[in-house]
């Protein structure tokens, strides 16, 4: 039912229906290149090309209710991540910083690095570049903006763009002081790439920080965790937004995201110095709540 | 460029900044390809750990490297070791009452003092000696060693702190006595086995009773 109900979804792109057959003589074209690189949409296995639009089509259907669906998932611990998050990096502190908040559709961390520079700091030039690859995302944070002191200052400005590929004439080389990413990394295809070129647009001495779900490791605790997942999440995407499968995949995304050590080493891998390769105080990552969400940062030198 | 790395060029700045993010931040003027300016708070937090836990990394990456620069002592005795050891503290004397409170500190309010770093920087710098010299001690006697060794030391760098013009006639003066305080609590111990063999001897000697 997932799988057909995805499909629907896909169909509705201008797809040609080149991979149809209109008749049981027709030979099946040769699906075998297409397929030939697959990657994993949730517990799905799909062809790497198809995962981006399979996940704005997630996202387009998610995007109005995003906030409702996040705070009822979490139990409201997500705003404690994110504040977290942005109490770790200290935006501002010592004069204004260029920050770009890739994946940060509707503005969470966006917002919070700009409040926190203006009222700890009494930074107003402090400036974020929001990128993400859901247009719908972007209207959404927009429009959360137009509410805030930041809209039409030259502190904020939406982009729609790939984190994979961010296009070097809007995002040169070493421009930012501080990257972050949050609860977008593990819907991109490809992490090294996204890794690549976050090295890319940070200025030398610049920060990388990455908050996302991660793998609980303690066993009794990620039982529970395991049932609450699989059983209340789905449920609540029902109830409340109407949309069982694509709370299916946000909780199948999780579980195959890499653990804390793997990803600290793929950061390491594309060229950022990090602490240490332990948890905690000096260490490339710092568990939230267990390890059910999990900071990892990185600098480059 | 690796953390340990960064750490390395960084212990060398902590004779102008101290023990401070400051000296961490500006490791970053030593690269082979310096940086325009130094390192962000964030950099530093996300490199050496929040607040007064990069500090605390700063002053056990200094004291792994005193404890390096023992080896390049002139002689290999204990006491040409110890000295050496006590020479690395001079550039920094003024910062270091400072880092050992920081590395006594409790990180959360509880216990009001930590004890272990202290004991554990005096019996790593004995175990350190110890290894240099090529010393071969089994059993107990390889912690009452170190223990000695561990307690001149500690004795010595706290003489240093407030008085650094005489610290190494006082090294000498301790490695001596307590030289002595070994040989007499030896000799103690034989004679208390003695003294509880022939007690045991006696009770044996007087029968079920």
């Amino acid at each position: 039912m997932f799988a057909s109900n995805i499909a629907r979804r896909a169909c509705r792109t201008n797809r040609p229906f080149r991979h149809c057959r209109f008749n049981h003589n027709q030979p099946t074209p040769n699906q075998n290149q297409e397929s030939s690189r697959a990657t994993h949409f949730g517990f799905q296995t799909v062809p790497e090309e198809q995962k981006e639009s399979l996940v704005k089509n997630v996202f387009d259907s998610v995007a109005s209710s995003y906030d409702l669906m996040n705070d009822a998932m979490s139990l409201g611990i997500h705003r404690l991540w994110k504040d977290e998050l942005v109490s770790l990096l200290k935006p501002g502190a010592r004069g204004p910083q260029k920050c770009i908040d890739v994946a940060g559709g509707t503005g969470d961390i966006a917002l919070r690095i700009l409040d926190h520079a203006r009222e700890r700091y009494a930074d107003r030039e402090t400036a974020v570049d929001v990128v993400d690859i859901n247009g719908e995302m972007l209207r959404e944070g927009f429009k959360r903006f137009k509410k805030t002191m930041y809209h039409n200052t030259p502190q904020i400005a939406f982009q729609e763009a790939n984190a994979q590929a961010l296009p070097t004439e809007r995002f040169p080389d070493n421009t930012y002081d501080l990257y972050t990413i949050a609860f977008g990394i593990r819907n991109c295809t490809s992490i090294p790439d996204v890794l690549k070129e976050a090295h890319r647009v940070l200025k030398p001495g610049g920060t990388f920080a990455c908050l996302e779900f991660s793998r609980v490791n303690n066993p009794l605790l990620s039982t529970v965790y395991d049932q609450y997942s699989f059983s209340i999440i789905p449920l609540l995407g029902t109830i409340l937004a109407g949309d069982r499968a694509s709370y299916q995949y946000l909780v199948e995304s999780i579980r195959n995201f890499p653990p804390q050590p793997e990803f600290a080493q793929m950061i390491v891998d594309a060229g950022f110095t990090t602490g240490g390769m332990f948890e905690g105080k000096g260490g490339a990552w710092r568990d939230l709540t267990f390890g059910v969400a999990a900071i990892h940062t990185g600098v480059k030198v | 460029m690796s953390r340990p790395q960064l750490l390395q060029l960084a212990i060398p700045l902590v004779q102008t900044y101290g023990f401070t993010r400051a000296a961490l931040s500006h490791s970053v003027f030593r690269l082979p390809k310096p940086h325009s300016e130094q390192l962000s708070d964030s950099a530093v937090t996300a490199l050496f750990g929040e607040g007064n836990d990069a500090r605390k990394t700063l002053i056990d990456a200094w004291l792994e490297d005193a404890r390096q620069h023992m080896r390049a002592s002139p002689s290999p005795t204990i006491k040409a070791i110890l000295t050496q050891r006590l020479k690395q503290n001079e550039p920094v004397l003024q910062f270091l009452p400072e880092a050992f409170a920081l590395l006594a500190s409790p990180t959360n309010g509880l216990p009001p003092l930590d004890p272990l770093p202290a004991l554990k920087h005096a019996g790593s710098v004995a175990d350190e000696a110890c290894h240099i010299v090529g010393e071969h001690n089994i059993g107990l006697a390889w912690y009452s060693r170190r223990a000695t060794l561990g307690a001149v030391y500690a004795a010595a760098e706290l003489h240093q702190l407030n008085s650094p013009s005489t610290v190494y006639d006082f090294l000498e003066s301790l490695l001596d006595s307590s030289g002595k305080v070994e040989s007499a609590l030896q000799d103690a111990g034989t004679f208390a086995g003695y003294i509880g063999r022939s007690w045991a001897g006696i009770i044996k000697s007087r029968g079920p009773f």
